[in-house]
């Protein structure tokens, strides 16, 4: 067998997609939010999970955009789409237990993995908070109705909160048996943050630290978080990306307008634009037989 | 007589006068027009599309002709009612999502919740699901609808609305979204007959259901097509022409949001309205620009340049075509 070739030029919002794409299994039908987790989605389909049905929620369902889109209705998720539908179709084959797993983001996220993306209050009260944010979109469903759900979420003090001020999108609400009570299925596997993955402990419904990303610190980590967060007993550092899995993001995205990293986004102009873009389509779309 | 008396003769001569537009062969006006008849001062609206095949020019001429009051009901409607909202023509919201794409937070929503620029608006927030089932429920004319979203969210507790009842039927609990009927809608589709038989290709969003919740339901279209076009295909009609009140057509009507078939997302032109977007002063001078300076969506179509236009619709159609 061919040995892994590891990458040693990545970052972290790349290590991020990489370790939520590997969370998805072959076959999975998974219900995608705006931004990483699409690249994470499309990049499980490249690297492992090549059977995977990505939805969409304005009604694309399992397309092969040739490259990554910016939002959740892009023309370009038809792209080989073996299914196009509406908006309250695709949420209730999610609500009816289609989806395998679901990938959202979030502004905060707490304890028992709840989510708060409407509003920071800090202060203020719901009709004036001090932030706010853009709402649940389909969060809240697919952390209702998915099998699992993975919650990406930038690991900051600001963001691990105790408890957030304001819950979306549920997790574990206040912990065992409050989703059991509502008649939720499933419940949040992991959080994926920027520097390590925590998942929850299946008897409390707490988030612990499970797995740091290589050379991070797990003093540095639980400064990050909000209370006193559990640390597994076998703490492992997370593999990094291969070479082949960041040579595909980048690919997939080329302008960079996901992950913002190398800064080609902020100043393209419209041409130069246009021809990275579908020159790296090539890559991506499937040769077409004579 | 009793006030629930007048009140429904009021809805009947409402509802024959909504008939007789209804039924009219010929439904096809300007878009100035059909704003001008169809959107009024305090009305509530809902856009069609879902980031992508968005309304963007029946927003534009909201703006032009300065509507106010609006109460907009909306799944995640982006900057067409970010661009209302800045322009202080919108008083509430009851939406899902509120930002523009990927590239920001919505600024004019954020300053108007947030600090009461230009002025306040009020927020009901409910799900993208929630609000979809308000639509569906809209379009089969019953009060509500239950769904297993919302339940141990704050979502209720903040939107009275959403309530929270035993299943009657002796289930766990579920969740009850009220109907939505907007006064007006403005969908955006690929093609449509002169009688308002609309055509969409790519994703539905709630676009169906819109068009039937909706007192009045205004078409804009990439393309008039003659009847016979509507009928080899009959199975892509969404919207059919009873529930349809005017017709307009209009070319690049979703700029810069994709529109399956006929052009790809404008990826920049939304980075840079959220670029100008970043205070209320440099968000004013972009409406000046792009939407007060234009007198129609196609001398705005002339700002953004026909090879820019031509580009985009390039780049749609290497991927995705409409067969016939």
């Amino acid at each position: 067998m061919q040995q892994t070739e590891y990458a040693d030029d990545y970052s972290f919002a790349e290590l991020m997609a990489v370790v939520a794409a590997r969370e998805i299994r072959d076959g999975e039908k998974v219900f995608i939010g705006i931004g990483l987790p699409m690249i994470a989605g499309f990049l499980a389909i490249h690297a492992h999970a090549p059977r995977a049905v990505l939805f969409f929620e304005g009604g694309y369902i399992g397309g092969r955009p040739p490259c990554a889109c910016t939002d959740v209705g892009d023309s370009m998720l038809g792209f080989q789409a073996p299914y196009v539908t509406s908006l309250w179709r695709t949420f209730s084959d999610l609500q009816r237990g289609y989806c395998d797993l679901a990938i959202i983001g979030s502004a905060q996220v707490d304890r028992f993995g709840n989510v708060n993306s409407t509003a920071i209050f800090d202060g203020g009260v719901y009709q004036a908070p001090k932030i706010r944010l853009p709402g649940s979109g389909g969060a809240n469903d697919m952390a209702s109705s998915a099998g699992r759900v993975l919650i990406m979420a930038r690991l900051e003090r600001r963001r691990f909160v105790n408890q957030v001020n304001y819950v979306t999108s549920p997790g574990y609400i206040e912990g065992p048996g409050a989703r059991e009570r509502y008649g939720l299925r499933g419940g949040p596997a992991a959080v994926i943050s920027d520097k390590a993955i925590f998942r929850f402990d299946e008897h409390t419904r707490e988030m612990y630290l499970s797995n740091v990303y290589p050379g991070v610190d797990v003093q540095y980590v639980r400064s990050e978080v909000g209370w006193d967060i559990r640390v597994t007993q076998d703490m492992k550092a997370v593999d990094p990306p291969t070479k082949e899995e960041v040579r595909f993001i980048r690919s997939y995205d080329p302008t960079d307008v996901i992950l913002r990293r190398r800064g080609i986004f902020s100043d393209i102009d419209f041409s130069s634009w246009a021809t990275l873009t579908r020159s790296n389509w090539q890559k991506f779309i499937p040769q077409s037989k004579p | 007589m009793p006030s629930w008396q007048s009140r429904a003769l009021t809805v009947a001569r409402e509802d024959a006068m909504a008939r007789d537009r209804k039924h009219r062969e010929d439904k096809v006006m300007t878009l100035r027009d059909a704003v001008h008849e169809f959107v009024s001062d305090g009305h509530s609206l809902t856009f069609g599309g879902f980031c992508g095949r968005n309304s963007q020019a029946g927003a534009y001429e909201i703006v032009r002709q300065g509507k106010r009051d609006l109460r907009l009901i909306d799944d995640s409607p982006t900057d067409q009612v970010d661009i209302l909202i800045g322009a202080g023509c919108v008083k509430n919201l009851e939406i899902a999502w509120q930002g523009v794409s990927i590239f920001a937070l919505a600024s004019n929503f954020r300053r108007a919740i947030e600090k009461g620029v230009p002025h306040t608006v009020e927020v009901e927030d409910y799900s993208n699901y929630a609000a979809g089932l308000r639509f569906l429920a809209g379009a089969m004319n019953v009060p509500f609808l239950p769904t297993r979203s919302l339940l141990g969210s704050d979502i209720p507790r903040y939107n009275r609305k959403i309530r929270i009842i035993d299943d009657p039927y002796g289930g766990k609990p579920v969740a009850l979204v009220p109907a939505a009927h907007p006064d007006t809608t403005i969908i955006h589709v690929q093609r449509a007959d002169v009688r308002g038989n609309a055509q969409i290709w790519g994703h539905l969003a709630n676009d169906e259901n819109k068009a039937r919740a909706a007192k009045r339901t205004v078409i804009t279209c990439e393309e008039i097509v003659p009847e016979e076009a509507i009928f080899r295909i009959p199975n892509m009609t969404a919207i059919p022409s009873y529930c349809v009140d005017a017709v307009v057509q209009v070319a690049y009507a979703s700029h810069p949001w994709s529109c399956y078939g006929y052009y790809s997302h404008d990826v920049l032109f939304q980075r840079d309205y959220a670029r100008s977007n970043e205070t209320h002063e440099g968000f004013l001078e972009w409406l000046n620009k792009w939407v007060l300076s234009c007198e129609d969506h196609q001398h705005y179509c002339e700002m953004i340049g026909t090879e820019r236009l031509a580009e985009i619709a390039r780049m749609e159609q290497a991927l995705n075509r409409i067969p016939i």
